[in-house]
């Protein structure tokens, strides 16, 4: 029954690798453009400026735009893989909820109705990036913003002391709770969420052979439960396949092109 | 339908792929200024310096009341700048010496904000 070790965890990690370093190039100045150009959130901070004025808001641009459709696009078919297989914020979230092994035998995980409302909260971190973006026609929340301080290394933009204790709040709460901004706080997230649940590539349990062992929960960096659905159509779900690797019965847990 | 796990990166690096490829169809200067009248010649030009939309209005601002110069627009994230200007008027070194001129700050030093990489 005990299948073999799947590589699939090792291909993930090389391919957030080589976005991490790619990043972390750019924002070394190496490139021809910013790292922030790429990050999708921006495209979705320009969209009131283009409505508007067709301009794009402070340093954003077309590329903002047209790497968020990207990803819509895919989180239309593959729910919130670009979270699972290339964000480097998420990368290091999941670097950070291993350590987080260090301190725990088990680490904490906010269960049922505790979590489904604290997930809300990124919608509302989403609504005041959008409000004061729209309003101040800058990006004043990027002082709040782990991917540009973690980046940029707390560059024109970040606020001081103040940004040092949002980044240091992030980073305790990464070692507490597994991926806590990703979970708690991410607008990106909040942006991907209603394409996610149409996306057709999901993790399909057979109820035949599942001996509901529970360790695909155990494993799943967003405390998802496969083991108690057919399908998974769960908007946080970033087809990891860390569930799939942990299954010990094969078959039992299945990528699946499915309504 | 079953599918095989490394469709996942396939599908992620077509998607940023895609993204990046499509950038072309929603490019739109930081800002776009008319000077004046006439021009007929243009420069584009590399500007280290140009980061931002701050920096955009700053950069168009040096060329407010310049002969010659009868619009720019800029482009903040790919860092350039395309000048429409009258070759009768003022010269492409021109237009490069008034970016790379020293600006005074408030602190009474001046410095150097802009350099022109290269030019086409």
């Amino acid at each position: 029954m005990k299948k073999r070790r799947h590589p699939t965890r090792w291909l993930r990690y090389s391919l957030l690798t080589i976005f991490l370093a790619l990043t972390t190039y750019l924002a070394l100045g190496f490139g021809k453009r910013s790292f922030e150009s790429f990050c999708p959130f921006g495209g979705m901070e320009s969209l009131w400026g283009l409505f508007r004025v067709g301009e794009f808001s402070c340093t954003l641009g077309p590329l903002n735009l047209s790497i968020l459709i990207g990803v819509l696009v895919l989180a239309l078919i593959a729910k919130k893989a670009f979270c699972g297989w290339a964000c480097p914020i998420g990368f290091l979230g999941e670097l950070g909820a291993r350590l987080t092994g260090l301190f725990w035998r088990r680490p904490p995980q906010p269960a049922g109705e505790t979590d489904r409302s604290w997930r809300l909260v990124r919608y509302v971190v989403l609504v005041l990036s959008l409000y004061f973006t729209y309003k101040m026609g800058e990006l004043i929340l990027r002082g709040y913003d782990p991917f540009f301080l973690i980046f940029s290394g707390f560059g024109h933009g970040s606020l001081g002391i103040a940004s040092w204790i949002v980044l240091a709040i992030l980073i305790i709460g990464a070692l507490i709770i597994p991926m806590f901004f990703c979970r708690y706080l991410c607008p990106l997230g909040a942006t991907f969420d209603p394409f996610s649940r149409l996306g057709l590539i999901k993790i399909v349990r057979n109820e035949n052979t599942c001996t509901s062992c529970n360790l695909c929960q155990k494993r799943c960096p967003q405390n998802l439960a496969p083991q108690a659905v057919v399908k998974l159509r769960h908007h946080d779900c970033t087809l990891c396949l860390e569930c799939i690797d942990a299954c010990p019965v094969e078959g039992a847990l299945e990528l699946k092109v499915t309504l | 339908m079953r599918i095989p796990h490394y469709i996942l990166p396939i599908l992620v690096v077509v998607a940023l792929f895609g993204g990046y490829v499509l950038r072309t169809s929603f490019t739109q200067p930081t800002t776009s200024v008319a000077l004046g009248s006439g021009g007929g010649a243009t420069l584009t030009c590399t500007v280290d310096g140009l980061k931002c939309k701050g920096t955009a209005n700053f950069f168009t601002g040096l060329y407010e009341g310049t002969p010659g110069v009868s619009g720019i627009e800029t482009f903040a994230t790919e860092h350039r700048a395309i000048f429409t200007y009258d070759p009768k008027v003022i010269s492409p070194d021109n237009i490069r010496a008034i970016m790379e001129a020293p600006i005074p700050f408030q602190d009474g030093t001046r410095q150097q904000v802009f350099t022109c990489l290269s030019t086409q």
